[in-house]
């Protein structure tokens, strides 16, 4: 007996410590010799040590077990008063009458801290994967978001020439330079909101869940998938509804799911069509439910039938570049948010995606 | 008649842009006309207005190479100046194939624009010019009458009246007449200058 790492304890009827095992005494944090004939119950806490007596009466009235024949995870009590899980199975001694018990426990501690850990870890692992994914999301639309801050770029450089020029001549157009003047100030404040919505997509994306509407943050998309869409001689159409309930999110998460089903539709739209012809529509509605529902619709040439069925599973691409991250992610990240995320065929052609959002009064 | 004055025509969806571009021609005296797309741009084209296009290669709807083409197609001759972005390289390349007068990479210097504008205007005048010419020539060879036109074919080819009058079976005097009305109606001083105005409509 004293040669187990587990704890082993003989009880007997009324639940006195008959013999212990010196490993039991060091986890329980006993002197050797000093538990024998002790209650059992010194080794729980509250409330179990209270109702002990009890639950062992119930047994030898009922000979109904809870305990017994299955391992179970307490909490238990060392001598100091700190409590640890442990893992708990009793077994009955062969032929005793009045009953005795045979405990064996395991401290749980160092398990559980490990479980923690990994848990830590897979998070930390995910944060991180999300993050990668959106880097690779917004190298991909680099060029995009280059072309988009170039504009008000060029419109500055142009209102500022255009200022010199005026303010050069014998009598200066002073309305000329005024209006040149406000639009560098609209042009620079333009530039600014391109900056600050590629920083809201690259923060840590670490924020608290908020209450948020869904409009919201499509609208603060809505700029830089512009930007994209321009690159691929792709027109976006946006049907927001404005009466879809609000929804308890990450921002940034639910950001990056909407970024990569759009940026889905703008490839697919652009490979699946000449210039001018290339639609994306991105709605948001209230579904017959009451909840909160984003269709990212586009005309390409649809989700072939090979893969359909595999889609969301990681590393799966169809793209030249792809990480192959995008959909099994959105997936992902719709269902941590108690929603969902599924293909839907489009008419006549093309692929529409529908993510669905639990409306917060459900969630709360 | 009268020339109508030219217009800068400068179509790009980004109103920041061709607003800038609108303020940046009028400190330097040139007027342009902002358009938002490309068919707002065919809306209202009219072939017969001098001037010259500054045109953004992409836009949704009908891009900058689209509307080139539709204006190819047209046999329009308004010069295009495109705007590009970054990257936009090899779409410059294509829409100077087609034809285009010039391209630029956004952000480009004011001065490279309004230079690139003003010889752009120049070309157009030239080509406006020389169109003008061809279609005053062939006004003027429709207004012929079919003898007079032998007369012409035969008087380019440097024969002379005699020879001419035996050739189509007149009197010499009416070979003159014919030759003077051939004079009068092509506004030529000379039979060398007749010459230069056959040639240069067999070439347009």
């Amino acid at each position: 007996m004293d040669a187990a790492v587990d704890a082993v304890i003989l009880l007997d009827h009324t639940g006195h410590i008959q013999a212990i095992n010196r490993a039991g005494e060091e986890l329980f944090g006993w002197p050797a010799g000093e538990l024998a004939g002790s209650n059992i119950n010194v080794l729980m806490p509250e409330p179990d040590r209270s109702a002990h007596d009890a639950y062992l009466a119930r047994y030898l009235r009922t000979r109904e077990s809870h305990i017994i024949g299955m391992g179970r995870e307490l909490k238990a009590q060392r001598r100091d008063g700190s409590v640890f899980p442990a893992h708990v199975s009793v077994g009955l001694v062969a032929g005793a009458e009045p009953p005795q018990f045979v405990g064996f426990i395991r401290d749980m501690t160092a398990h559980h801290e490990h479980i923690a850990d990994v848990k830590e870890e897979a998070r930390r692992s995910v944060d991180q994967l999300m993050h990668v994914s959106r880097m690779a999301t917004m190298g991909e639309m680099a060029a995009g978001i280059a072309h988009e801050l170039n504009q008000p770029l060029t419109a500055i450089a142009n209102y500022a020439r255009a200022s010199e020029r005026f303010l050069g001549r014998p009598e200066p157009e002073l309305d000329d330079v005024r209006e040149a003047v406000r639009e560098i100030a609209n042009e620079a404040l333009r530039a600014g909101a391109i900056i600050r919505r590629l920083r809201q997509l690259v923060r840590g994306g670490d924020e608290a869940r908020e209450i948020t509407a869904v409009d919201s943050l499509i609208e603060e998309l809505r700029l830089l998938t512009l930007a994209d869409a321009r690159m691929h001689d792709t027109a976006i159409r946006f049907d927001l509804h404005g009466d879809t309930p609000g929804v308890s999110v990450h921002a940034t998460q639910i950001t990056q799911a909407l970024l990569n089903l759009i940026r889905n539709a703008v490839e697919s739209a652009a490979a699946g069509n000449p210039p001018g012809a290339r639609e994306v529509l991105v709605r948001s509605r209230r579904s017959v439910a009451g909840d909160c529902e984003i269709g990212v619709c586009d005309n390409g040439a649809g989700v072939s039938p090979e893969i359909r069925d595999r889609m969301f599973e990681p590393f799966l691409t169809t793209k030249k570049r792809g990480t192959g991250l995008g959909l099994p992610m959105s997936r992902t990240i719709a269902e941590a948010h108690g929603g969902s995320l599924r293909h839907e065929p489009c008419q006549p052609r093309g692929a529409c995606f529908i993510l669905t959002l639990p409306r917060a009064e459900a969630v709360a | 008649m009268k020339e109508k004055p030219a217009v800068v025509y400068i179509v790009d969806d980004d109103a920041g842009v061709r607003s800038s571009i609108r303020l940046l021609l009028r400190s330097v005296g040139i007027a342009a006309t902002p358009l938002a797309s490309a068919q707002e741009f065919l809306a209202q084209y009219d072939p017969a207005q001098p001037g010259c296009l500054v045109l953004d290669i992409r836009m949704p709807a009908m891009s900058g190479m689209e509307l080139q083409q539709q204006l190819n197609l047209r046999g329009a001759i308004i010069p295009v100046i495109f705007i590009t972005g970054h990257g936009d390289v090899p779409m410059a390349v294509e829409a100077m194939q087609h034809g285009a007068f010039d391209f630029l990479q956004k952000p480009f210097r004011d001065q490279d624009l309004i230079d690139r504008i003003q010889k752009a205007l120049a070309r157009d005048r030239d080509n406006r010019a020389a169109l003008q010419k061809h279609d005053g020539i062939r006004a003027s060879l429709a207004s012929l009458t079919p003898r007079e036109r032998e007369v012409l074919e035969l008087l380019t080819q440097g024969m002379q009246n005699k020879v001419m009058a035996a050739k189509l079976d007149l009197s010499q005097r009416t070979v003159e007449i014919h030759r003077a009305h051939v004079m009068e109606k092509m506004g030529a001083n000379s039979v060398a200058q007749l010459v230069r105005m056959v040639l240069d409509t067999k070439e347009a």
